[in-house]
């Protein structure tokens, strides 16, 4: 069995005449965090959409988690994302009619099935036990992120995705999402690929690539923080 | 016109094998070879036993009807005792399972074709040579086969049918298939046991507990012992019967035991496994409660028997001065044909319905259209016998001409000058207190 939860070979995407992405090789061990920086139209978000299975490659192999991605369906890449991975976006995409509870129970429902106590758990794990019935408006950025992670980890998932998660965070809530990440890591053993262009929010991870144009252009191991 | 008949046999047959052919995926093209083989095998077979006139096609096939109607009890009951039986809930794979899953998927076939046949005329049928026939037969067995085979792909591989809705689903099929052919309707005759059991029971025990005078029984208790009188208690007390058995299925489903997931320690594999038992028991309501809606289907449509029967109009007869009502044998009408010929003879405000028949013993009898027991619905004839339409109760032709029970009430007369004497005023006093006494609390004839 491999080491590596993801496996790419030569994965390119291409839109039209545009090459989003060149030929990448990249293994990822499962656990590892990974950073992936590089300038906007780098290829670091269709990288990450391609492995959390939201984009499909136009060429090369993927392998997520032993599942290969190219070979499954519509409903098989619904599956494979329902049940491998978590993802935390920088606009948060909360629903902004439904409570911070609601909204991480929304993630349970298409998942498998709603546990309100479940998601109050989670939702108290990341600091937010106060604000269960609070909608994303009447929360601030920090908290809305916050709650953006419970709903991303309440499924288990094997790997977490991040896309500029502290992007629109103040250098404090940055800190209080990193080191909550880094917790719920700790205890739950997920690999985490995390997309930003901040060399600090680099530096929580082990491992950072760097890409330009496509490509991969540097690689640099990181001391733990 | 004898596609368009069969087309709700076919679409039944059709349902059928699909069900049977995802209940046992696993034997997907024996099943369908079975399955193929049992349908040509039932319309072969009631074929030929058509062409013989000792042994009844019907009797053979409504014996089967009813067996399967048991038997869907038997399970329903059986679903309910041991509500986590592997036996009654999932498929095993060995030998003796394979040979109940053929066998029962050939028994289920075979009624579907016999009773598709079952459907066609005798006039319908003699229209084909019988070569052509079988050869017709055997087509649309194979393309019956071939459309459930390509349905049961499209189906999602969620479903998954377990030996019980395949029970279910299977009986409701071929009940609704026979409620539409009046000598294999099951919810009639149900219903009229159903009536006259209720009348019974309510008869002896008033009976026996003597009746107005007793004393614990006041008057005001005869206005609820009235509705045991009513003519809708056969039709409840059918549709009790008639839908239990689905319901206690889809009981036992919904009320069978998730599984236990308290060892699990992470969430979200918990409410996974969870979600899948319940998607599994919802999935599996849908044969239940699927059936429910077929068996409906049957009782609603076996108020509408489209069985072939001779049921001419009734003719208006006039009596003579003496009072007398002459019919000649041989004139516009040949009474002697072996056909009902039915009268309506009208005195002032009052009529009297009757029919003329020669048995096929060469008596010549007549006969009111109403019995001594029914609502004055009449009679048709169909292939060696008639049948009384308000309680679907099918008399031979031998036996027409004597009283008793559901039989026409027959009426005395002479045969002068090769010509039928009947007395008018016997005719219409004996309609009278026939109708008298049996449309006490019903409605009129029709």
């Amino acid at each position: 069995m491999s080491p590596y939860i993801i496996e790419t070979g030569g994965l390119t995407r291409s839109y039209g005449d545009i090459c989003a992405l060149k030929p990448l090789d990249l293994q990822v061990p499962e656990g590892e965090w990974l950073s992936v920086m590089g300038h906007s139209g780098s290829g670091k978000s269709t990288l990450m959409n391609l492995v959390g299975g939201l984009d499909r490659p136009t060429g090369g192999t993927l392998q997520v988690g032993g599942e290969n991605l190219l070979a499954l369906t519509e409903d098989g890449l619904a599956r494979f994302r329902r049940n491998f991975v978590g993802i935390i976006f920088q606009q948060h995409h909360l629903v902004p009619y439904l409570t911070a509870i609601e909204n991480v129970m929304m993630a349970q429902y298409f998942h498998s099935m709603p546990d309100e106590a479940e998601a109050r758990h989670a939702l108290e794990r990341v600091g937010l036990g106060h604000r269960l019935k609070n909608r994303p408006g009447e929360l601030s950025g920090g908290e809305q992120q916050r709650v953006c992670i419970a709903r991303a980890i309440i499924n288990s998932p094997k790997l977490l995705l991040g896309d500029e998660p502290t992007g629109n965070l103040d250098h404090k809530s940055t800190i209080m999402v990193m080191e909550l990440l880094k917790e719920l890591r700790g205890e739950e053993r997920f690999t985490v690929i995390m997309v930003t262009h901040n060399q600090d929010v680099a530096a929580w991870g082990d491992r950072t690539i760097h890409l330009d144009d496509g490509m991969l252009v540097r690689e640099e191991r990181m001391n733990c923080q | 016109m004898i596609a368009v008949k069969l087309i709700p046999h076919l679409l039944a047959a059709l349902c059928l094998l699909l069900v049977l052919l995802r209940c046992f995926a696993s034997r997907r093209k024996s099943v369908l070879l079975t399955s193929v083989c049992g349908l040509s095998a039932g319309a072969f077979t009631v074929l030929l036993l058509r062409s013989m006139p000792v042994v009844s096609p019907y009797l053979l096939l409504k014996s089967l009807l009813g067996v399967g109607f048991l038997a869907l009890w038997g399970v329903s009951v059986a679903v309910n005792y041991r509500k986590n039986a592997v036996a009654l809930d999932k498929n095993e794979g060995g030998i003796v399972s394979s040979v109940a899953a053929l066998a029962g998927t050939l028994l289920a076939a075979f009624a579907a074709g016999g009773i598709a046949i079952a459907k066609l005329s005798d006039t319908a049928l003699a229209t084909f040579p019988p070569v052509l026939l079988l050869l017709v037969v055997v087509i649309v067995a194979v393309i019956v086969g071939g459309g459930a085979t390509f349905l049961e792909k499209q189906l999602s591989p969620r479903v998954t049918i377990t030996p019980v809705g395949m029970v279910v689903a299977v009986v409701a099929l071929l009940l609704f298939s026979a409620s539409s052919i009046l000598r294999l309707d099951l919810f009639s005759p149900l219903s009229m046991k159903v009536m006259k059991g209720v009348h019974d029971l309510v008869h002896q025990s008033m009976e026996s507990v003597l009746i107005p005078d007793h004393v614990f029984v006041r008057p005001v208790v005869w206005k609820y012992i009235g509705f045991l009188f009513g003519k809708e208690v056969g039709f409840w007390g059918g549709m009790v019967i008639w839908f239990t058995p689905p319901v206690l299925i889809a009981l036992a489903v919904s009320s069978r035991k998730l599984p236990s997931v308290g060892h699990i320690r992470q969430g979200a594999q918990r409410r996974k496994l969870l979600a899948g038992a319940l998607r599994e028991q919802r999935l599996q309501l849908l044969l239940p409660l699927f059936s429910l809606c077929v068996l409906a289907g049957a009782a609603y449509q076996s108020s509408f028997p489209t069985v072939e029967y001779w049921d001419p109009k009734p003719i208006p007869v006039v009596a003579n001065e003496g009072g007398m009502i002459i019919l000649p044998k041989k004139g516009d009408i040949l009474l002697e044909d072996g056909k009902i010929h039915k009268y309506l003879f009208k005195q002032k405000e009052r009529e009297a319905r009757f029919f003329v028949l020669l048995t096929p013993d060469g008596q010549l009898t007549v006969d009111l259209d109403a019995c001594a027991i029914c609502k004055p619905d009449g009679y048709g004839q169909a292939e060696g016998s008639v049948i009384c339409y308000y309680c679907k109760t099918l008399i031979p032709l031998d036996t027409v001409g004597k009283p008793g029970g559901c039989n026409p009430v027959p009426i005395p007369f002479t045969v002068k000058d090769d010509a039928v004497v009947i007395d008018a005023l016997t005719l219409i006093n004996t309609w009278g207190a026939t109708v008298q006494a049996t449309t006490r609390v019903k409605e009129g004839g029709k």
